[in-house]
């Protein structure tokens, strides 16, 4: 009888066994795709095209990004090891294929290696990153870029025009195991020419106000290094890893898996003197340890075995590390809040509304009405977040100015269920139809931190007599599940990256509602199916709003772009399927006292504090703060507000 | 009760006689009850409402809008603040609330902001409230409600699937036995938590909470039974090779009544002994699924999801793991001492010791 008991037990065993599996060692065959990728350029003529510098028109105006600022802060030492933790060791140090895009990927990939250019992280235009200067062709959507003859991969070979030229051969290709990258690379881009080594120039197939975003923040993918991609990629490059453009390496010995990994900065990187580079990716080391559990995570701050910790949850800033801590009243640790600027992820209740009952509008326009969300955030995240208005807020003059979101009424909401036909209440208080239905709808979400998040508005929500059937699913399965559309409203959120205008493409558009939604006369095509694996979780297919989509994405106007974004918008808010949630308009970590970071803390669009490393570690407060820590010294407390760009 | 052959009589007056036992039983049998009628001493209903000279008993029945009690909206009245409004007034209307006036689910803060209070006599949340603001007493007693439940419906069901194959495979013997001995170590080693998070990967969301919690049971039964069959097994293969089974046999007795009139009543006490046990490993696998994630479904009271808080908040907020962990230890403490006096008491070696 104790077996259960047992089984629980030994799984448990099982699972945390299953992280330390041996390195295996299987013997490959040598493969050499050198003829391969030339045969495959050869057979895509418009694609990838060959010609010489002579061929560079003369008028483009070149941009270069050096009237912008500097990064780092000179006060910035090179040295010392940062601690940092993370949830899951990394299934694999590939960067694309299955099992890439995880947690790790920052480290890897995202914060450490460099594209053609950067978007400056104050002034949003572009500075320079591998290259040293580019020029927008608009007329013929092409953008032409000069490569910093000095930039080389770790490995010392030069980064040249063949590795973006490869790049593309890589992502179109199969090996990979990776179709979004197969579709974005082949439908998005129609041609790249090289005209020499380190001259080429890529096309787009439309025009866009921010054309050369697309073009600039795409990273190179050393030829030399994967001469043996085939059909083994996925399980021949798993614990290789790629020569990087950025100042981290990953060191074979530094792999310890299931445990720790580490990365080492390499003295002489090629960039480590250029101005918006130098005095940023400080520490020498980076060692990354595996803690699952949030509150050891944090238990292993207060004792000093990591460096920072991240304060954005209420619970930790104001009873965890107070500010009356002991600690952070000697000044051990400081605490500090940075107002940044980014698109923010949209948290959100996302109603399927293809699902019976959601399609009415009525009954959406009475779940926004029951869904408080002021209290959530007053009560649960103690004022610190704010009421998100639209699904596109954060993106400038694009965001809809005035729009706002609706407000928690029991009134507006029981005249909008009643509309429905829900007037009478059952016995346990839940409106019921006249068919005898119960309004009664699943919330799942896969963000099990946020549970108390449903189970405070499923409360609230019972007020207007409307049920929320709270579901919290792991993360895959949580959005698993909103990507096969089977959700009844699903809590979740679109994260969105630094970019100048918002989506509406992916999220609005009836292609990723249904195949083909439409008949050629315009109505709706009865026989149409749900498409899956889209980002349209709201079901919406409004001909209306396909149609700007389409003006809007093929549009470089860029005021005719704010019209109609301001349009959707209002189209989106209008049709009620997303009650919009909350934001967080900073970030806040706690630090030891020997991590420094620039006077005015950190950049604008920053997402977190570490994401453009312009901190460093001072070794000598280190060994003050310690001795002090010993001693029973104390310094000055340190809570620092940064709200320069609230 | 009525008809106890001396032999069990004996056997029970045994038990009473082992004091620590004996004590345990009353003790949880009074744990029982009182979770039992929880609904009548942790609410946020109130008792009786006496309102324009009509008495209510809202307890039990379906919800009472605000507008029954003269009050604007249509959801659920909120008793607490309608005594409080009455007392203000200094109305004839009156009630009488519960002890603890809340129930498991609500968010009820003091000061605004949701998060752990230390428990407060004034505030009547008496083992303070968890991270969002519920009452910790409430969901304690729910949750133990639901554990203890759980856990006698899920010994009952192995019990009944385990008795009967156990008792089939040792009364027929053979083909029949070796096929189930098989199947039985097949099915053993298939990992039952791995079955609960597929199971409850697949099944629809849309069934209600019970509903769900019926699953989870489902699931944990099927990979339980087999324990006891072994047990049954041997017992019902020792007692068919005795002369009074042969008896039986000749005079004609069908197989269904040799099982269940001559067999089962033998090897009773082998079964009884064990039931203790079962419910303690029960209780103890739902509050670790709960305390995994892979439990009951949110928002429903446990031990498990307490433990989980509480182990999450030890430096700030030590009394959620303390009240989860002390019910937890008296629960199981309990249930062990009434199966080490059932198991001491039914021991049939207890006159047959040789010095």
């Amino acid at each position: 009888m104790k077996t259960i008991y047992r089984n629980v037990v030994g799984l448990m065993m099982a699972l945390l066994l299953a992280g330390c599996g041996k390195t295996e060692v299987v013997e490959r065959k040598v493969i050499d795709n050198t003829e391969e990728v030339l045969a495959y350029y050869a057979a895509k003529p418009d694609f990838f095209s060959f010609k010489t510098l002579a061929d560079i028109p003369t008028d483009l105006s070149w941009e270069d990004g050096s009237h912008l600022p500097e990064i780092g802060s000179n006060e910035a030492v090179k040295g010392g090891t940062l601690y940092n933790t993370i949830q899951d060791f990394p299934r694999t140090l590939r960067r694309v294929g299955p099992d890439s895009n995880g947690s790790f990927r920052p480290f890897l990939l995202d914060y450490t290696t460099l594209s053609i250019a950067h978007r400056h992280p104050n002034e949003f235009d572009f500075h320079p990153g591998l290259a040293t200067s580019w020029a927008v062709d608009k007329e013929n959507k092409t953008v032409y870029v000069k490569l910093n003859s000095a930039a080389t991969w770790s490995d010392g070979a030069p980064v040249t025009t063949d590795d973006f030229m490869f790049m593309f051969f890589m992502y179109q290709s199969s090996y990979i195991v990776a179709p979004w990258y197969a579709n974005w690379y082949s439908t998005q881009y129609t041609n790249i020419t090289k005209y020499d080594d380190h001259n080429f120039s890529i096309t787009i197939p439309d025009a866009k106000p921010d054309m050369d975003s697309r073009v600039l923040e795409l990273r190179p993918s050393p030829q030399h290094f994967y001469k043996e991609l085939g059909d083994d990629y996925v399980e021949r490059y798993q614990w290789k890893f790629q020569p990087t453009t950025g100042p981290y390496v990953i060191e074979e010995k530094d792999i310890k898996k299931g445990v720790s990994i580490a990365l080492t900065r390499q003295d002489d990187w090629w960039a480590k003197d250029n101005k918006f580079w130098r005095n940023r990716y400080n520490p020498d080391r980076i060692h990354i340890s595996v803690i699952r559990d949030t509150p050891k995570v944090f238990e292993a701050f207060k004792r000093g075995d990591l460096d920072q910790f991240g304060l954005n949850l209420a619970e930790y800033w104001y009873d965890k590390l107070p500010n009356d801590d002991k600690d952070v009243q000697a000044g051990y640790i400081q605490k500090s809040v940075f107002y940044n600027q980014i698109p923010r992820p949209t948290y959100g209740l996302w109603m399927n509304s293809h699902k019976h009952l959601l399609d009415n509008l009525d009954i959406r326009t009475g779940i926004q009405h029951a869904t408080n969300w002021q209290l959530v955030i007053d009560k649960f995240f103690r004022g610190d977040y704010a009421r998100m208005q639209t699904s596109s807020d954060g993106y400038g003059e694009f965001s809809h100015p005035t729009l706002k979101s609706r407000l928690f009424d029991i009134d507006k909401a029981q005249d909008a269920f009643a509309k429905a036909g829900f007037v009478n209440r059952g016995p346990d208080g839940i409106l019921v139809n006249d068919n005898g239905e119960r309004l009664s709808f699943t919330l799942s979400t896969g963000y099990e931190h946020m549970k108390d998040v449903l189970t405070i508005m499923k409360e609230e929500a019972s007020k207007s007599g409307l049920e929320f059937r709270i579901e919290v699913l792991d993360g895959t399965a949580g959005w698993k599940k909103v990507q096969e559309k089977k959700h009844d409203i699903s809590f979740s959120a679109l994260s969105a990256s630094l970019e100048m205008y918002p989506r509406f493409w992916e999220t609005y558009h009836s292609a990723n509602a249904y195949d083909n939604a439409f008949l050629e006369d315009g109505s709706i095509n009865p026989e149409r199916k749900v498409k899956t694996q889209t980002n349209n979780l709201e079901m919406i297919a409004l001909p209306e709003m396909d149609r700007m989509i389409e003006t809007y994405r093929a549009s470089d106007d860029k005021a005719q772009m704010i019209d109609l974004a301001h349009k959707m918008t209002k189209q989106h808010h209008d049709y009620a399927s997303f009650s919009p949630g909350f934001y967080q308009p900073f970030y806040r970590i706690g630090h030891w006292r020997w991590i420094r970071y620039p006077d005015d803390f950190n950049v604008k669009h920053s997402r977190s504090a570490g994401e453009y490393y312009v901190h460093w570690i001072d070794a000598k407060l280190k060994e003050e703060t310690l001795a002090a820590r010993k001693n029973d010294e104390t310094f000055d407390p340190e809570i620092n507000i940064f709200d320069q760009y609230k | 009760m009525l008809n106890l052959n001396p032999q069990t009589l004996k056997k029970l007056r045994r038990f009473r006689d082992i004091k620590r036992g004996y004590y345990s039983f009353l003790t949880l049998v009074a744990l029982i009850f009182v979770v039992l009628i929880a609904e009548l001493w942790v609410n946020s209903r109130a008792l009786v409402v006496s309102y324009e000279g009509d008495l209510h008993f809202p307890t039990y029945t379906a919800f009472h809008p605000g507008t029954d009690f003269g009050l604007s909206y249509a959801y659920e009245t909120n008793y607490r603040e309608l005594q409080e409004q009455w007392e203000a007034d200094g109305s004839d209307n009156w009630m009488i609330m519960p002890i603890v006036p809340y129930n498991p689910y609500e968010n009820h803060s003091p000061n605004n902001i949701y998060k752990p209070e230390a428990p407060s006599l004034s505030q009547k949340h008496y083992l303070g409230t968890d991270t969002t603001s519920r009452d910790i007493l409430a969901r304690l007693t729910y949750g133990t409600r639901i554990a203890l439940l759980f856990a006698i419906v899920y010994m009952v069901a192995v019990y009944l699937i385990g008795i009967a194959i156990g008792c089939a495979m040792g009364y027929f013997g053979g083909t029949f036995d070796l096929l189930f001995q098989r199947l039985i170590e097949i099915w053993s080693n298939i990992p039952f938590l791995y079955m609960v998070i597929i199971v409850f990967s697949v099944i629809p969301s849309t069934f209600a909470i019970p509903m769900r919690i019926a699953i989870l049971l489902t699931v944990m039964v099927l990979f339980s039974w087999t324990g006891m069959t072994y047990y049954m097994r041997t017992e019902t293969y020792k007692e068919k090779s005795r002369d009074y089974i042969a008896a039986a046999r000749i005079i004609g007795a069908s197989n269904t009544r040799i099982i269940i009139k001559h067999i089962l009543p033998n090897v009773l006490s082998t079964l009884v002994t064990f039931m203790p046990f079962t419910v303690v490993s029960a209780i103890t696998a739902v509050t670790a699924l709960d305390f995994l994630g892979f439990g009951l479904p949110v928002p429903t009271p446990s031990l498990g999801e307490l433990l989980k808080q509480g182990t999450a908040n030890l430096r700030t907020a030590e009394w959620i793991v303390m009240s989860a962990f002390t019910t937890l230890v008296v629960l199981l403490t309990l249930v062990t001492f009434i199966g080490e006096a059932v198991r001491e008491s039914f021991d049939p070696k207890k006159f047959t010791v040789y010095k």
